[in-house]
């Protein structure tokens, strides 16, 4: 709503699957980035990455839903999500 | 283009109660066929050289597939339940993905904006949470537990009501939805959007529906629903880009989204890629 401001979260973000394939990190990099989410990919592995996020809880949201289709050649299993500290205060 | 897997799996092609000796024309894929009843009034389904396809005449359609279907056609037992009436739709053309048609029939957001005062009506604009699923057994996407407020849910109903949906995905190019049944609380109406792919970025859609509604007239019922699919249509011709993204990347989905996310993640994993987009451009 109009003048509410969101805390920012932060978050860490492990999607697992097939997702070897090279598109998928600068695939999340670029989504992350059009969502003015902040993004930092701390493990990076056939069958699993990870990454910390901080924005507005929405774009979190938006961010996992889109990752959950992905790029067309890789196949997300399950994406978990866990607070990691709160940003905001 | 190759059509992939999608080549043996079912899809409408007519009404049967509509078919003659003298068959109707049409397109599966591409492809040239014609419908029509042979001696002993069976459906009958040929392709350009001739040859006969396989043929399933079912919830008031012909069905058919240019390959080799591994599966039955899916059930709607609600099609076997005494006290229903049946409603053929008839058939709309649209020029868009048959996938597009599909997943704009799963997108309740859409309701308040483009079918304003009959399923949807500002400020009722918000999308509850909901749960979404790829049924393993059946392998069905389902979408349960969607609730929306609606100005006119059905021709049956006399005023808003707050609707209850499940979607149901069970077939590239068929879905099912249940949603609250005005005049009998405990049961569901059924409708159902069963999608003839004449080529990737063409269609014939064919809505049909099993309700329970003693008292509205046959060309009421049928007159409600394609005012509603004429209204997706003015939507689905002008959406860009005509095929259906299997990579978001040039979109921002949100959580009401999830169907049509499911539905696309169900698309990717079966490689039912004909009508589909697969590269962000």
């Amino acid at each position: 709503m109009a003048g509410e401001a969101q805390n920012p979260l932060k978050e860490r973000m492990t999607i697992h699957g097939e997702l070897d394939a090279d598109s998928f990190v600068p695939w999340i990099r670029r989504h992350a980035a059009k969502l003015g989410v902040t993004q930092a990919i701390t493990h990076h592995s056939p069958d699993r990455i990870e990454i910390d996020l901080s924005g507005a809880p929405e774009l979190i949201d938006m961010l996992e839903v889109g990752c959950l289709l992905g790029p067309i050649d890789v196949w997300v299993e399950t994406i978990d999500r866990r607070p990691v500290g709160n940003a905001g205060g | 283009m190759t059509v992939g897997p999608m080549f043996d799996e079912w899809y409408p092609v007519g009404i049967f109660g509509q078919l003659d000796a003298a068959g109707r024309k049409t397109m599966l894929m591409g492809e040239p066929i014609v419908v029509a009843r042979d001696d002993n009034g069976d459906a009958k389904v040929t392709d350009g050289t001739g040859r006969s396809l396989p043929v399933c005449v079912r919830y008031g359609h012909v069905w058919t597939s240019l390959g080799d279907p591994k599966k039955k056609l899916f059930a709607i037992p609600e099609a076997d339940q005494p006290g229903r009436r049946f409603v053929d739709v008839g058939v709309v053309r649209v020029r868009c993905s048959p996938l597009r048609a599909v997943e704009n029939f799963l997108d309740i957001a859409h309701f308040p904006f483009v079918h304003t005062d009959i399923l949807g009506a500002e400020p009722h604009t918000e999308v509850q949470a909901y749960k979404v699923e790829i049924r393993e057994d059946v392998d069905e996407v389902w979408a349960t537990q969607v609730e929306f407020y609606q100005p006119q849910a059905a021709k049956s109903a006399s005023g808003g009501i707050t609707t209850q949906y499940m979607y149901r995905v069970a077939g590239p190019t068929s879905t099912v939805l249940y949603k609250t049944c005005p005049p009998r609380p405990s049961e569901w109406d059924v409708i159902t959007l069963f999608v003839q792919p004449l080529a990737e970025d063409l269609c014939d859609v064919w809505p049909w529906m099993a309700l329970f509604d003693d008292d509205t007239p046959m060309t009421d019922l049928i007159h409600f629903q394609q005012t509603i699919f004429l209204q997706d249509r003015s939507i689905l011709e002008n959406q860009v880009p005509r095929l259906l993204p299997l990579d978001p990347g040039m979109e921002m989905p949100t959580r009401a989204d999830l169907t049509s996310v499911a539905y696309r993640r169900w698309l990717k994993r079966h490689n039912f890629t004909y009508g589909a987009q697969l590269v962000a451009q």
